[in-house]
């Protein structure tokens, strides 16, 4: 798949379709990878797909608009983040190539802890599970222990929108959800503040979360405008839950739960558990799923006349 | 000063007995990310996972610096409390002691020292821990010999199995090992250390000339463009690092009163060299990476004659993107 992936790359710069071929290249370590910018064909070579391509690389679309014509590697799921992009105008559909490449989910960088991360040599799937090449041999570690959470609930088999798609759909088996989130749903709503303010607590505010978010495309965040001090620069539970729970509310609609915000985390706060409550409100109140329709509107940019909750007078 | 031996049980005991004098600190795991905290109980500590930098416990992300109120003409100001009981570091990384060395030059470069910065560091004795088992992404061997060479330390604890044996270095660290848990190491115990030492070197890369190389560094390499397309902009590095020492100052007030604090910055935001006037000098993140690259590597070295970075190897375990500053520098160093 990923030489199939590298010669569509190659064809598309070679034809001077695209200027670039934003995709994953090999990080400095075998267990990490790093995004790649290929502009050349030479550079195209470089392309890998294996489970440590973790990065959604939608991110970068707006970012380099100015190049003109790009092609970007997606997972099925993050299809979604580049519909919302488009939705919201924040790229042109037609100076974006979507290569959707089949995804049989991406490992946890955890579930490597007990393997010397020096002995590895490569790593790739293995039927559902995950292949570790180690100087010492092969180790096959299972799917439910190497794979994110969102991978292990994933259902997507065809992504919402591609202009190729590279290698077969993978079917995929039943959800599943992780302890924390089921623990966390028990708590009643004085609990979730305390849980909350206990997370957030120690956050650094490096903005990682920000900063990892497709959809926080915004010039100018609301907390780093010079002139209005919405927010205090203190890394104290109160300013920082302002922060995280501001900017998740302003990700209403376009979060797709794609999980960058928590796995960028230096600070190993469970932002999923917030980010799966939004999209769980917004489907249940507008029956909207981000990205997962590439014609209706944006709920926060969209006026409905039959709403039922009654206008503020 | 001669090297002692404590009996791994014996630390709790010992510590104990100097509970009245020193607050003890030590790297704690609490909800997955360890930090130095303050422990009643040293078997909580971590003394195995990759802890945050050391230098949060002198450069604090929020430090408020003083209190004001204002009552017509009259204005009260209180200055931030300094605590009562000394610190006592058990845990330190050779990495983070030696990159003190280098935020010390940067706070006392100019007069009026940093007070609230010195006065913390005065008050802390600073015990390291070997690393005998380097983190994948350590390269402190490469950058320097604090490994073999550790500074700004007062001491050094080494696991050689049911004991640690204690290099000791100044007279503070002596004074502690006097204590009744402590014996005279022996020649197997000085033969054991050699051996653990050894072991964790031989982890770790070779030195390279990066404080020579350094001046003649790029300043259009094709490099930056290409790290700047894949960085996303957060402050990771920087806040992890431990010898970024960036700050902003602000002040918060309600009515008559309020408060001056500082808290971390970084020349990753773009808001860092944003002017009051809107021109911003590093406007994109082709300058900031290069700022970034430059300082610890090239700046430094012409500034305060040593490197910015002590190869603790934090950035590149958390950069969510991938960036490694040594393979950056080393392909800055390609001829």
């Amino acid at each position: 798949m990923q030489n199939e992936l590298r010669s569509k790359a190659k064809e598309l710069l070679q034809n001077g379709e695209v200027k670039a071929v934003i995709g994953y290249e090999s990080g400095s370590v075998p267990f990490k990878s790093t995004p790649l910018f290929a502009e050349t064909p030479e550079e195209a070579d470089k392309l890998i797909w294996n489970p440590t391509c973790v990065n959604n690389l939608a991110l970068y679309l707006p970012q380099i608009k100015s190049m003109g014509k790009v092609a970007v590697v997606v997972k099925p799921c993050e299809a979604r983040n580049v519909v919302e992009l488009i939705k919201e105008h924040q790229i042109d559909r037609e100076n974006i190539v979507v290569l959707a490449v089949s995804c049989a989910g991406i490992m946890k960088f955890d579930a490597l802890k007990e393997i010397g991360l020096k002995e590895i040599k490569s790593i790739d799937w293995k039927g559902s599970d995950i292949a570790v090449e180690t100087s010492g041999g092969q180790v096959v570690i299972e799917r439910e222990k190497a794979l994110l959470d969102k991978c292990l609930s994933c259902d997507i088999v065809e992504p919402v929108l591609f202009d190729a798609m590279i290698g077969k759909a993978v079917q995929r088996q039943s959800a599943k959800v992780s302890t924390i989130a089921e623990e966390y749903e028990k708590l009643s709503p004085s609990e979730r503040r305390a849980f909350w303010a206990k997370q957030f607590e120690r956050c650094i505010r490096c903005y990682a979360c920000r900063q990892a978010c497709s959809g926080c495309y915004c010039k100018e965040c609301f907390v780093d405008k010079p002139s209005q001090t919405w927010v205090s620069k203190r890394t104290d539970a109160e300013a920082n839950w302002f922060f995280h729970v501001g900017r998740m509310m302003h990700t209403a609609g376009r979060c797709t739960g794609c999980g960058e915000c928590e796995r960028a985390c230096p600070m190993n706060i469970p932002l999923s558990l917030m980010t799966k409550q939004i999209c769980r409100d917004v489907k249940e109140m507008f029956g909207n799923e981000a990205g997962m329709d590439a014609e209706s509107s944006p709920i926060l940019g969209s006026f409905n006349a039959q709403d039922p909750d009654p206008c503020p007078e | 000063m001669e090297s002692k031996t404590i009996l791994k049980q014996d630390i709790a005991p010992w510590l104990e007995s100097l509970a009245d004098k020193f607050e003890v600190f030590a790297p704690v795991t609490e909800e997955g990310v360890t930090r130095f905290k303050p422990v009643s109980d040293i078997s909580s500590a971590d003394f195995a996972s990759q802890s945050k930098a050391l230098r949060e416990l002198f450069t604090p992300e929020t430090e408020t610096l003083f209190e004001y109120r204002v009552d017509g003409t009259k204005a009260e100001i209180k200055e931030a409390d300094v605590p009562a009981k000394e610190r006592l570091v058990l845990g330190a990384r050779a990495c983070d002691a030696a990159a003190l060395k280098y935020v010390d030059a940067v706070y006392s470069m100019v007069k009026p020292i940093d007070t609230p910065y010195f006065d913390r560091r005065a008050r802390t004795t600073i015990i390291g821990m070997f690393c005998s088992n380097p983190w994948w992404s350590c390269f402190c061997t490469e950058v320097n010999d604090c490994l073999v060479n550790p500074i700004e330390m007062d001491a050094n604890f080494v696991d050689i199995g049911d004991k640690y044996f204690v290099e000791v270095f100044t007279p503070k660290g002596e004074e502690l090992f006097s204590a009744p848990q402590f014996n005279l190491a022996s020649d197997a115990d000085k033969q054991a250390v050699e051996d653990v030492k050894k072991a964790a070197l031989s982890k770790l890369p070779a030195k390279k000339a990066h404080d020579t190389a350094c001046l003649s560094y790029d300043w259009d390499h094709a490099i930056w463009q290409k790290l700047a397309q894949k960085c996303m902009g957060c402050g990771i590095c920087a806040f992890s690092c431990p010898t970024c020492h960036c700050f902003d100052i602000m002040e918060c007030s309600k009515g008559k009163s309020g408060n001056r604090f500082r808290c971390w910055d970084t020349c990753q935001f773009e808001k860092f060299t944003t002017m009051g006037h809107g021109h911003n000098p590093r406007p994109s993140k082709t300058e900031r990476t290069r700022q970034r690259v430059f300082h610890k590597f090239k700046y430094s070295v012409e500034r305060y004659g040593m490197l910015g970075c002590v190869g603790c190897g934090r950035c590149i375990a958390l950069c969510p993107v991938g960036i490694d500053i040594a393979q950056v520098v080393n392909e800055l160093e390609k001829v």
